[in-house]
């Protein structure tokens, strides 16, 4: 390990009564890349956010370079040299490429007050050219740009200055494989500059192989450092978790047989500019994976079930032949739908964990419309408690949850109106392995109770281990259908994706 | 590539996007303008006419120059109306000592005087913004009516040079061209922006968030100092007004901040401000000429208003719009 850079002594954080970060000491050499991985609430982003100025030090201290390094916010921690790439959107919308890379920093611009934009932008496409993503443009606002490109800005955004810390806090869940690319490239060279990067992900693969050394949080406390070259998923895995974690979590049933019994049936639907001519059908029990690259039209095929896709044309009908084309008749016929954008589509982020659960049943809980709090209170806590959503109470604001205890209450919120269908998008996406595998054996029972579950996914490994059938698509149309086999590959899957 | 798809490309480009957004202005301007003299020919529209109906919408171009300020952070104020009225008396009973320094200086530091302090007790009471300034806009109007002294306070004949062309178009301009200015040139206009996207984000940016609130306040009471010149020397006089009598002022000038904030996407807040004013003295006019009861006139007026906006913000379908 090369000289330390960066040392945490004693770090503590709590939100009320929650503990979220418990007594953490740990160092930081110069020129690696440290992985920081533990659960979801395990601590890891309320330590980095710390150090960045996020949030405040209840107590202890962080050493940079020796001296001690206390930051009100991300400025003033750039200016100390540290930055860090958040995990949700960290670009702000109505300003100017240009305006969100400087954001804070307009002073080098500005003389007697007045802000001098041609510089400022032209010094902001001469850093886009250099990060290699002169497709930007620097003048343009900002709102033009998608999720994916906003990311990249935020690179450039959050390194051109040359600090000596930069913080990825669980970036690469958004980006598709070209952006991942991308990070790592600059990660790299970021290393190779001598600059220090810690690096937050719950892929663990990708941990293992970008990192130099691996440091585990566990319910807010420090457990252990290890050298990435040693380390293996299982270990990891294990020290995340505090006991052993079967490495086969996913279902191991093969060739029972999925019932006959049509319970949903999509017909040549299309949107516009996003699939076309779909057409499947869903069986009682089963359990349907659609996979595909990031933009093939999977993602929607999730919505135009669900009835919140726009301009949809052909048909989605249940066995009764009820038509489902709008949401409130989704609902109302017992289908349920998780999307993968959890914080915007999913869940009401300033509201209590209760008022997230009860929302679909509403109507039932009502007893002649009056809404009975105690009533709302036992029903939202018995679905909490019965996936296990790690809580100080049905009280709580979900905006204090972390990611997979987020998704967990939108799954109660379904399994509590008792769905018969059930369309999950990207379910455990930017979820650690204890919470996925909550979520594949609450899948597995949903499935022995005779629910149907569509799983849209990006990872391959969970369609295969999870779905009785796989649909693959491509350019918004089906382009290949596999049936549940112990012999099915992954390439035999990407080989329809590409 | 489909001609839709190609101009929305097109419209990501500054320089089209802003060329755009003002041929967009001028042609349901041209459209209002036709639509009335087709109506009234006789009553509507000459050139001379066409001209006050300008003269008249920059008066309001200019307060929603300044309500654009706090506005694009989710702020609002009602105390405009109470600001016109206060800080014409200030400027017309200072104008009788000091001449054209008085009304100008005097409404302008009376203006930018009640933004501070809007803007202060708004950020150190945590009160939200519409329930600070209704309570304040009430303070005003009896201040107001004290220091007039409960009579019409009368601008002076030698004085009015900011009542008709050229002074008020030259006000008026320098107001518009300082609004461009503070938006593009300087770091307030990038901070308003960022604090209505994300409070949260701008002030771990290191953002004074409270500062520049307050500094919107200071700004947008400063220009509606301006505005108040231009309307006492338009009007030659002014009468305190009090039980909330002067709130009707403020939604002129608000209106044409909602063409401002629809036009934003395009880079042309300003531009957009004064056209959209204008395209609202039109259609007031027009009313006027075909001798519509006022009441009709307002309700045309308010539907044409959301009929432009919504035709031409046309969000995304799904996009969330509060």
């Amino acid at each position: 390990m090369g000289e330390t850079i960066l040392v945490a002594e004693n770090i503590c954080k709590s939100f009320g009564i929650t503990k979220a970060v418990r007594d953490v000491s740990m160092t930081f050499a110069r020129g690696e890349i440290h992985g920081l991985i533990g659960e979801n609430g395990s601590g890891k982003s309320t330590f980095v956010s710390m150090l960045c100025g996020i949030h405040s030090i209840d107590s202890g201290r962080f050493l940079l370079n020796g001296e001690e390094l206390h930051v009100k916010n991300q400025v003033e921690a750039n200016d100390k040299g540290v930055s860090i790439i958040v995990q949700e959107m960290g670009t702000l919308s109505g300003l100017t490429v240009a305006e969100n890379i400087f954001l804070g920093r307009e002073d080098r611009f500005v003389k007697y007050g007045i802000k001098n934009t041609t510089a400022m932008n032209r010094e902001a496409a001469r850093l886009l050219d250099k990060y290699g993503f002169g497709h930007i443009d620097a003048a343009a606002m900002i709102d033009h740009y998608h999720f994916e490109d906003r990311k990249l800005i935020e690179i450039v955004k959050a390194t051109y200055f040359d600090p000596q810390i930069v913080v990825i806090d669980e970036t690469t869940t958004a980006l598709s494989q070209n952006g991942r690319e991308e990070l790592y490239k600059h990660m790299k060279r970021i290393r190779d500059e001598g600059k220090t990067i810690i690096f937050i992900s719950h892929d663990l693969t990708e941990v293992i192989e970008f990192t130099d050394n691996i440091s585990v949080l566990r319910d807010g406390s420090y457990i252990d450092t290890v050298k990435s070259s040693d380390a293996s998923e299982d270990e990891l895995k294990r020290l995340m978790v505090g006991r052993e974690i079967a490495s086969k979590y996913y279902r191991t049933d093969y060739g029972e047989p999925v019932s006959g019994e049509t319970v949903l049936s999509v017909q040549g639907v299309s949107v516009p500019e996003r699939i076309n001519g779909i057409s499947f059908e869903l069986y009682k029990g089963e359990i349907l994976g659609f996979g595909g690259l990031s933009e093939c039209g999977m993602h929607e095929v999730g919505k135009a079930i669900f009835g919140a896709s726009y301009d949809r044309t052909g048909s989605v009908t249940l066995a009764d032949g009820t038509k489902i084309d709008s949401i409130p008749t989704a609902i109302r016929h017992s289908i349920a739908y998780a999307s993968k954008d959890r914080d915007n589509e999913s869940i009401i982020i300033y509201d209590s964990i209760r008022d997230n659960i009860i929302l679909p049943s509403i109507n039932d809980l009502a007893e002649k419309r009056i809404l009975r709090k105690k009533k709302l209170n036992e029903f939202a806590n018995r679905y909490a408690k019965l996936i296990s959503v790690k809580m100080t109470g049905v009280d709580q604001f979900v905006s204090n949850l972390s990611g997979g205890n987020k998704q967990k209450v939108v799954l109660a919120r379904w399994i509590g109106r008792d769905s018969d269908i059930i369309v999950l998008d990207s379910p455990t996406r930017g979820i650690d392995v204890k919470v996925k595998a909550d979520i594949y054996a609450l899948m597995s029972e949903l499935k022995a109770k005779g629910k149907s579950i569509i799983m849209i996914s990006e990872e391959i490994q969970e369609l295969l281990g999870m779905c009785d059938r796989i649909i693959i698509m491509k350019n918004g149309v089906i382009n290949g259908e596999f049936k549940r086999d112990e012999r099915l590959s992954e390439e035999d899957l990407i080989a329809k994706m590409v | 590539m489909s001609i839709g798809k190609r101009l929305n490309e097109l419209k990501k480009n500054e320089l089209f996007g802003r060329f755009y957004g003002i041929m967009l202005l001028l042609l349901l301007a041209v459209f209002f303008w036709a639509v009335f003299k087709i109506l009234t020919p006789d009553n509507f529209g000459t050139l001379e006419k066409t001209y006050y109906y300008l003269q008249s919408s920059i008066i309001y171009s200019v307060g929603a120059c300044g309500f654009y300020f706090i506005v694009v952070m989710g702020l609002f104020d009602f105390s405009i109306g109470a600001n016109v009225v206060l800080s014409a008396i200030i400027g017309v009973t200072l104008s009788k000592q000091f001449g054209y320094p008085g009304l100008l200086i005097g409404a302008v530091l009376c203006g930018l005087a009640i933004g501070l302090c809007n803007g202060v007790i708004y950020a150190k009471l945590r009160i939200p913004s519409m329930i600070v300034t209704v309570g304040l806009m009430l303070i005003f109007e009896c201040v107001a009516y004290f220091a007039s002294g409960g009579e019409k306070q009368s601008l002076d004949p030698s004085l009015q040079f900011f009542g008709h062309a050229p002074g008020n178009m030259i006000l008026a301009l320098i107001a518009f061209l300082l609004t461009f200015f503070i938006l593009k040139y300087t770091k307030i206009g990038t901070y308003c922006y960022a604090i209505g996207s994300d409070e949260y984000v701008a002030k771990n940016m290191g953002i004074n968030v409270n500062k520049y609130k307050i500094l919107g306040f200071v700004l947008l009471h400063g220009f509606v100092g301006i505005m108040a010149v231009l309307s006492v020397s338009f009007g030659t006089s002014m009468t305190a007004l009090t039980g909330m009598a002067t709130m009707s002022r403020n939604f002129t000038p608000l209106m044409g901040t909602f063409f401002g904030l629809a036009f934003r996407k395009y880079g042309t807040p300003v531009t957009a401000m004064v056209i959209g004013e204008f395209i609202i003295s039109i259609i007031f006019n027009g009313f006027i000429a075909l001798g519509a009861p006022t009441t009709i006139q307002n309700v045309v007026t308010g539907a044409a208003l959301l009929l432009i906006v919504a035709i031409t913000t046309k969000p995304a379908k799904g996009a969330v719009v509060k």
